[in-house]
């Protein structure tokens, strides 16, 4: 508040000076002879007039005196003092005009005044807080202070004896010291005029009391009976700025007090409509900032609100849109909630189902897979851990079994008991089937493999039973050949025995057709003989029966002694039989009468299949074995047939048509025979050209045969 | 010592062609068809050598072999297994049973009666 009306001072300061300067500047250029030099008074009562913070005078009656100056052209001196002195100065005439006075009898005879007042005041008691001064009569035997030599002074000196009070006055020189010693309770209460009590009463904490009095009004007074022209004009620019409410006078008050120059009205209602602006003013203001807080709360709560709006209408879409079942049901098993891909799904409508069992509608009371259904939703809120996923089969509307893959949240109420289960399920139902399909596939799988299985041990079983029989087919082959041969042998010993009989003439004396034709049954049953004796050779050896004998005997020897055989055959048909042993060849351990037979065999064939040339027979060592080659320049053989050579009763030329005599069993023997001595033999030849056996014997077929 | 020869033979042919060959040969021949009688024949006769079928009726070769070699008197007198059983071990059996030669069948006519000789003390 100070600080505020000491801004306005500083302005009317400037105010003044400029006022002054304007109202000099005239009166300079006019000649001063114009020039009216007017002193002022000044004594310190703010708002009516006071000395400002820069030490120039302000107040009501300044501007008042400014304004009137500036019209009439004056020239103003302030001459500053107490109020006492400013009084006396101007009845001395040291000042023109004292302001802020108001007329009594007494001052009449001293002092002259205009006649519009300036102002109108009345006079108040203020006092400490709590004083309890409530009337004038509270005023009785109390310490007053008051100003001196002021107007209110003699008017409550006035009060004092109309209502026979005493109380002690105490004078003093301003209205600072009043109010202080009345502050530092030097004093009961002090007496002044409203605007300065209005003004200062708070800064000194004195409060207002009830006791009002004597209305006064306030001039500019002069020595009596002197500047009567200064008065009059004073009088003219009052009476015109009090007509217009915009006048400098109406600034003024306003500048310097908040009281309304409505004089007029009583000050109680002055009191009142003050209070009731404040109070409206401060009303308007609180109501305008609850106003305000009401609308920021407002729009808070509307943002807050349409947040949760937006929120739970993300919320409302995600569950009623997701592609997945989303099921609220109570603990009892009643559906509370469906989302609508969950109607959908089960074929429901909203109404249809909100509120129905469970059981009555979408889960079956019975899976297909046996299990109780029903039983495990009355257990599902009682032993919930176990339930929070859980795959079930589900039914639709149209009876449709489906499979579901539930995640299941328990919700408690505030006491914490299981309240209804929030559901969330997705249909699984393909991936069930799928399922389903592989374990059917599995089975299927299963089963075949065990039948796969059965049949392998079934074909193993009939294969060793097969085998067991063709085994003892073969031991009864062996048996049957082994038998016949033995049968044979004994017609044809005779048949043998008597022709050599004959043909030795031990019976007597042959003529020449006889012993010719004795000679062809001779050969005939040698040809027999060698046939029985390949077959069970052949037969003896694939029933492993037959055995070798090994010896160490010198190969030469054996060569020379199998050729020396062949060679009669050879010289009949004019082969020239040749035989080259390398130097080197000597011993050998194998089995001489079979390597003999093989041989035999290959020198035999030789002979049998070439029909002019040679037969050669040549032999040398090689690293660990012999290779002894039969070749000859015969027919030779068709690579086509040579693959089934060594094969039994092969022999070229099959058929009827053949020429060769033989058996057909004596290469197979001989393959077999020397692979018995773990040897080999192989065969080259060109049709036409002639044939080469060759034979790789081990040089000891012991050491290997493990025999 | 005598010339005789027992022939323990129950084919006829057979026993008719050797007893022929060997007589042609300056032998004398007793012949018996199983091996009882032959065992008997040989007690009774102490032959020179025994001329023994293996496949025969009753007791086969390698029976009268072992039983003939029981006898003391027998032991000296050589038996020759004339045989047509050609299969694998066939000769070391017989052998091993007590006989001291071996003649597969069908036998040689040129050659017979020189391995009969073989055989002989």
């Amino acid at each position: 508040m100070n600080r505020f009306c000491s801004i306005f001072r500083k302005n009317v300061f400037f105010i003044s000076i400029l006022l002054l300067w304007m109202t000099l500047i005239p009166s300079f250029f006019c000649g001063t002879a114009h020039a009216r030099i007017v002193k002022i008074g000044i004594y310190e009562n703010a708002p009516k007039v006071f000395t400002d913070a820069s030490g120039k005078p302000a107040g009501i009656f300044v501007d008042v005196i400014e304004y009137v100056s500036k019209k009439q052209g004056w020239q103003i001196r302030y001459v500053t003092g107490t109020w006492a002195e400013g009084l006396d100065r101007v009845t001395s005439g040291e000042i023109d005009l004292m302001p802020d006075v108001a007329p009594s009898p007494e001052r009449k005879k001293h002092y002259s005044y205009h006649q519009v007042p300036v102002l109108s005041s009345w006079f108040q008691v203020y006092a400490p807080k709590g004083s309890g001064i409530k009337s004038i009569l509270d005023l009785n035997g109390k310490k007053i202070a008051v100003l001196d030599r002021s107007i209110q002074k003699e008017a409550f000196e006035e009060l004092k004896q109309g209502f026979e009070m005493n109380s002690t006055l105490i004078t003093v020189p301003d209205y600072t010291t009043l109010f202080k010693i009345t502050r530092d309770k030097e004093v009961d209460a002090a007496i002044t005029n409203r605007f300065y009590g209005l003004q200062y009463a708070k800064d000194f904490d004195l409060e207002d009391t009830a006791v009002i009095f004597h209305p006064s009004n306030l001039f500019f007074a002069a020595a009596v009976g002197t500047r009567q022209d200064l008065l009059n004009a004073i009088d003219t620019h009052l009476a015109s700025l009090k007509k217009d409410p915009d006048s400098v006078y109406y600034q003024s008050l306003k500048t310097w007090t908040a009281e309304k120059v409505k004089f007029t009205l009583p000050l109680w209602i002055q009191m009142l409509g003050l209070l009731i602006m404040v109070f409206l003013i401060a009303a308007l203001a609180g109501s305008a900032i609850l106003r305000k807080q009401v609308t920021v709360r407002t729009r808070q709560l509307e943002n807050v609100n349409h947040t949760l709006q937006t929120s739970e209408k993300k919320y409302r879409e995600l569950v009623t849109l997701a592609n997945s079942i989303i099921l609220r049901w109570s603990v009892d098993g009643r559906i509370l909630f469906l989302n609508d891909f969950g109607l959908q799904f089960f074929g429901y409508t909203e109404p249809e189902i909100i509120g129905k069992q469970m059981t009555d509608t979408i889960v079956p009371e019975m899976e297909s897979t046996g299990r109780n259904l029903n039983k495990i939703i009355r257990d599902i809120p009682d032993r919930f851990k176990a339930y929070e996923q859980h795959i079930n089969e589900n039914i639709r509307r149209n009876g449709d079994r489906v499979w579901i893959d539930w995640r299941n949240r328990l919700i408690v109420d505030d006491k914490g008991l299981p309240k209804e289960i929030l559901s969330i399920g997705s249909d699984i139902t393909p991936l069930k089937q799928a399922e389903q399909k592989i374990n059917q596939l599995n089975r299927d799988l299963q089963q075949h493999a065990q039948n796969l299985e059965k049949q392998v041990q079934d074909r193993t079983a009939e294969l060793t039973v097969a085998m067991e029989k063709a085994q003892a087919a073969d031991h009864l082959k062996s048996a049957f050949l082994a038998t016949m041969s033995h049968e044979l042998r004994t017609p044809l010993n005779s048949i043998i025995g008597f022709t050599g009989i004959l043909l030795q003439g031990l019976a007597g004396p042959l003529n020449e057709e006889q012993q010719k034709q004795l000679g062809m049954v001779q050969n005939s049953s040698r040809h027999l003989l060698a046939l029985i004796n390949d077959v069970l050779d052949i037969s003896k050896i694939e029933a492993g029966q037959l055995s070798l004998s090994f010896s160490c005997f010198d190969l030469r020897d054996s060569i020379e002694k199998t050729v020396h055989l062949v060679q009669p055959l050879a010289q009949k048909k004019a082969l020239e039989l040749l035989v080259e042993i390398d130097e080197t060849v000597s011993e050998v351990t194998t089995d001489q009468r079979r390597l003999e037979q093989i041989i035999i065999n290959l020198l035999n064939n030789a002979v049998k299949f070439t029909e002019q040339g040679h037969i050669r027979v040549v032999c040398r060592p090689e690293k660990d074995h012999y290779l002894l080659a039969v070749e000859d320049t015969g027919i030779g053989i068709h690579p086509d047939e040579i693959s089934g050579l060594f094969q039994p009763f092969h022999q070229i030329d099959t058929g009827l048509s053949r020429k060769r005599e033989g058996t057909g069993l004596g290469l197979s023997i001989c393959k077999k025979l020397i692979q018995m001595m773990n040897g080999r033999i192989d065969v080259r030849s060109q049709e036409g050209k002639g044939s080469t056996f060759t034979l790789c014997l081990p040089k000891n077929c012991e050491v290997s045969h493990g025999k | 010592m005598g010339n005789e020869l027992l022939i323990i033979e129950d084919n006829a042919q057979n026993f008719y062609m050797m007893k022929f060959l060997l007589e042609k040969n300056g032998f004398s021949i007793i012949g018996t068809e199983n091996g009882r009688d032959g065992i008997k024949a040989a007690l009774e006769h102490t032959p020179r050598a025994i001329l023994l079928d293996i496949q025969l009726p009753e007791m086969d070769g390698y029976e009268v072999a072992a039983a003939l070699k029981t006898h003391k008197e027998m032991a000296d007198i050589p038996i020759i297994a004339v045989t047509s059983y050609a299969m694998a071990g066939d000769r070391e059996n017989i052998l091993a049973a007590g006989a001291t030669g071996y003649i597969e069948k069908p036998i040689n006519p040129e050659t017979f009666v020189d391995e009969i000789r073989q055989y002989l003390p």
